[in-house]
């Protein structure tokens, strides 16, 4: 392979690789990848969404995904021996949908106690709807502005 | 990125019958496709008569097996004309395998319709079905909506001529077997299982007749307007595969042939300077970076190809000249690898040999042994994935050319003008590591060079954009574009020097703390005045409390006005700075009649007094008549010393006069008094006027002064007190009164 970009982590090396991508929905979406583009919008082939709860698991097998970029958190490959030995354990579809629900029910309730509790905390609130917080810590030194370059140096 | 047409919900894939109705609306798009210009020839005629001229040019010489396809005669099906790709793979090894080079190794081309292979070999059974499927597609081609489908790295056969090819691929472009790389079966099968991906909908009957008329007005670029290059195709567009060999074709029939312009010729910019992956993938690529074939064929160029890529690239190479040049094995400029003059194309390249051609970050020299290393144990553990990818039908979807062109972009976006602002902790780590090495060194006293990094950065290019002139003409053509945007407000920075800045700021403080008072004295004065109304209104008790207060403030008006020392004169500093703005004029005039007779005295007289520089300042405001009302009332209210000190006053110093009666309040003020004077007189034969000699004197010089002053700056009164000839009659003789009269237009009637 053409080594264009020495230390960096081009995903044109993790092509027709199996990966786990994560979704910014929460979506955890295992396939193998296709193609890139500079954008690094992903095509996934044999896609499965896998939905965890708990140490259970179930697969949906949805067939090819063609992502945005924009809307991937991560993605990792799949380590196919470690893959082997399962730690979790698979599930049925329809069961694994119905603990997500419970889960997700159980979730609503735990706010609605909270909101209950202290109404008036802003910051209760916030946390209590599970939302990703993303504090922004910018350093404003214009010297150490780093370049967005996916880069590992070593 | 794969190539559905739609990925609209209803994307079945089970498609028999869809594609049997479309057949029917095939024609309808043929104007789209072809042109107004299309002529509506019969094709299989046409068809015929190329393959023949094809198979002596084949027979001939070795040579690109041409496209036999004049965009005009290819209508869309083609039932019998089999698509070249399955034909192929009866046919001859050499065939396929030169078609496969020429179509690979000149991008430049740009293809139209598929390189037809007719009549070489039996169309494979197998096939049989795809290709009747086929034909039922629509050469409709809706440009960039048409992705690539990847196959590996032999290019596409398009089975449809139409002239859109050279932007991308037809909807046809599913030809399956493209001899004996393994990916094409995966294609085949994939085509088996899922059936040929669903055409766009088809448009309406209206729309039809746009189609052909949508090509986008030429663009116009302009180095001195600064508008950035007109580019054949966006900068971010994906690569295409590489088509048949159009210029064969151009040969064979030049008239028919509607395609664009082939890529080299629109390299005509600076190197650094908007590049697009795809011209760089063109340019070094082209002919040189091919995978490894099988058979060994060389390099089947025909002369004029030949001489296209080369000149190509020969031309971009003395325009990089503000790059400096490639360090050998260092860290290199952004480049691609003139340096290196690979060998012919046809000899087999190894496909794992990686030497880093292309050194396009400038990466230190220890990171770059680094990352060798590295990446040779990488390439010890990629042999053993190679037997699984084998095994994947689905693998290599992605082209070699994608991902290098993916990495370009990437790669482009790293080029920096500035490495110590871009990257500014790469660039440090490296510079303490050499130190140290530089310290090692000297204390081990070792031979090593220590390898410097010399980052080679892309010249910053400034163009500054000088506004078109044409001779002759008033001012200068402002055309806004992307580099040059338009200069809204002509905005000029003005800085004062620290002097004029303190002289302003003086004035304008004084001038506050003048508003200031009189906001204050205003404030007081408006109590004052609803003194009488709260009187009314407060019950008896209070009655007392609220007189007080009355006094109070009028005490405290009047305090403003006066001197510090001396009770019954007001201070002449305050009174100008107070009249100096208009509300504070209007405020005295106010003031005059709240305040109690002395204190209003006191101010007239300061008033009488300031006149001349009072009446300077009012130049601008001329609203020192408000005054007269409530001065002519304190007038008529003095006593005839006060009234006598007040003429006095207005004679004060040496030339007040003039000036006084320059200024028409002035005027009308000494008028006031002297009527007053001549009313006392009259009225009261009692009148202390006479008793000193003063009245007498003052008003002498008066008449004097009237009769000295030229008319002209004399100026009108507001009204004329109808005594005053009475006054005058008394001091001046005949003569002199008649002249008065005359001058001042004084007349027993006046008023």
């Amino acid at each position: 392979m053409m080594n264009y970009m020495p230390g960096t982590a081009s995903l044109i090396e993790e092509i027709d690789e199996k990966h786990l991508v994560l979704l910014r929905d929460g979506r955890t979406l295992i396939g193998f990848l296709r193609s890139i583009d500079q954008f690094a919008n992903l095509v996934l082939d044999e896609t499965v969404e896998r939905i965890h709860v708990g140490k259970k698991y179930g697969d949906i097998p949805r067939g090819i995904f063609v992502i945005r970029g924009e809307n991937v958190v991560l993605l990792g490959e799949i380590d196919l021996i470690k893959e082997c030995k399962r730690v979790l354990r698979p599930v049925s579809i329809e069961e694994i949908l119905e603990d997500q629900r419970c889960q997700q029910q159980a979730k609503q309730e735990a706010e609605k106690t909270k909101l209950q509790v202290a109404p008036e905390s802003y910051l209760q609130r916030a946390l209590g709807a599970n939302q990703v917080v993303i504090v922004n810590l910018s350093f404003h030194d214009r010297k150490r502005r780093r370049k967005g370059r996916f880069s590992t140096r070593s | 990125m794969f190539r559905f047409q739609s990925l609209d919900e209803d994307c079945t894939l089970e498609e028999e019958e869809g594609l049997v109705e479309e057949e029917d609306e095939i024609d309808q798009f043929n104007d789209d496709t072809f042109g107004a210009g299309a002529i509506d020839d019969d094709w299989q005629e046409e068809h015929a008569r190329l393959a023949e001229l094809d198979e002596q040019v084949r027979d001939g010489e070795v040579s690109v097996p041409p496209t036999v396809a004049p965009a005009a005669a290819a209508s869309s099906p083609q039932p019998s004309a089999p698509p070249p790709g399955l034909e192929e793979r009866g046919g001859g090894d050499l065939a396929e395998s030169l078609a496969r080079l020429i179509l690979g190794t000149d991008p430049a081309i740009a293809g139209v319709g598929a390189a037809g292979l007719p009549k070489r070999a039996e169309l494979p059974p197998q096939h049989k079905t795809l290709s009747e499927a086929l034909p039922a597609r629509p050469p409709l081609l809706l440009g960039y909506q048409q992705q690539h489908l990847r196959m590996g790295t032999a290019p596409l056969q398009v089975n449809s001529r139409s002239i859109w090819d050279s932007i991308g691929f037809g909807p046809v472009g599913v030809t399956p077997g493209l001899g004996p790389h393994m990916e094409d079966s995966s294609l085949l099968s994939i085509i088996k299982e899922v059936g040929l991906p669903k055409q766009p909908p088809p448009m309406r009957s209206d729309e039809r007749r746009d189609l052909s008329e949508r090509v986008p007005p030429p663009r116009s670029s302009s180095p001195v307007i600064g508008s950035p290059p007109v580019r054949a195709v966006p900068i971010g567009t994906p690569p295409k595969q590489p088509l048949s060999h159009m210029l064969n074709q151009q040969i064979h029939c030049p008239t028919a042939v509607h395609v664009r312009a082939p890529i080299p010729h629109r390299y005509a910019h600076p190197f650094p300077d908007r590049l697009s992956p795809n011209t760089l993938l063109n340019i070094t690529n082209s002919p040189l970076c091919r995978p490894p074939f099988p058979g060994g064929v060389g390099p089947v160029l025909s002369q004029l190809q030949r001489a296209q890529l080369l000149s190509s690239q020969v031309g971009a190479f003395p325009r990089a000249g503000p790059v400096p040049p490639l360090l050998p094995g260092g860290g290199g400029g952004f480049r691609p690898f003139f340096g290196q003059h690979p060998p012919r194309v046809g000899p087999h390249i190894p496909p794992n040999h990686g030497p880093i051609r292309h050194n396009t970050t400038h990466l230190h020299p220890q990171h770059r042994r680094l990352l060798t290393q590295r990446l040779q144990s990488r390439g010890d553990r990629g042999g053993r994935g190679c037997e699984r990818r084998i095994r994947d039908p689905y693998s290599n979807l992605m082209t070699q050319r994608e991902k290098d062109w993916v990495a370009r972009i990437q790669m482009m976006q790293l080029q920096s003008t500035d490495p110590y602002l871009d990257d500014y902790y790469y660039q440090n780590y490296y510079e303490k590591m050499e130190k140290k090495q530089e310290r090692d060194r000297d204390s081990s006293s070792k031979k090593e060079h220590t390898t410097k990094l010399i980052t080679p950065q892309v010249a910053k290019l400034e163009h500054t954009y000088r506004p078109v002139q044409f001779a002759g003409s008033l001012g200068k053509l402002t055309v806004s574009s992307v580099n040059n945007p338009r200069k809204m407000i002509d905005a000029v920075v003005t800085t004062r020097s620290d002097d004029e800045e303190k002289r302003e700021k003086q004035v304008w403080n004084k001038r506050r703390q003048i508003l200031y008072t009189v906001e204050k004295m205003y404030s007081l004065l408006l109590e004052v005045q609803d003194f009488e109304k709260k009187f009314i209104q407060t019950p008896e008790e209070q009655r007392d409390a609220l007189l007080d207060q009355h006094k109070n403030h009028t005490i405290q008006l009047y305090n403003t006005l006066r001197e510090k020392e001396w009770d019954d004169r007001v201070s002449d500093e305050q009174c100008l700075m107070i009249m100096s703005v208009r509300k504070g004029k209007r405020l005295v005039s106010r003031l005059l009649s709240f305040l109690p007779p002395p204190q209003a005295a006191a101010v007239v007289m300061a008033i009488a007094r300031n006149l001349p520089a009072l009446a300077k300042k009012d130049k601008q405001d001329q609203v020192l008549c408000w005054l007269v009302e409530p001065v002519s009332v304190v007038v008529q209210s003095l006593s005839s010393s006060a009234l006598t000190d007040l003429l006095q006053e207005l004679q004060g110093s040496e030339g007040q006069l003039p000036r006084v009666l320059q200024n028409k309040f002035g005027v009308t003020l000494l008028y006031l008094i002297l009527s007053e004077g001549e009313r006392m007189q009259s009225s009261d034969a009692n009148c202390q006027l006479m008793d000193d000699n003063r009245w007498t004197e003052l008003v002498f010089s008066v008449t004097r002064k009237l009769l000295e002053v030229p008319p002209a700056s004399l100026s009108p009164p507001l009204f004329t007190p109808p005594n005053l000839l009475s006054l005058f009659s008394r001091y001046v003789d005949r003569q002199r009164l008649e002249l008065l009269q005359e001058k001042l237009q004084i007349s027993a009637l006046s008023r």
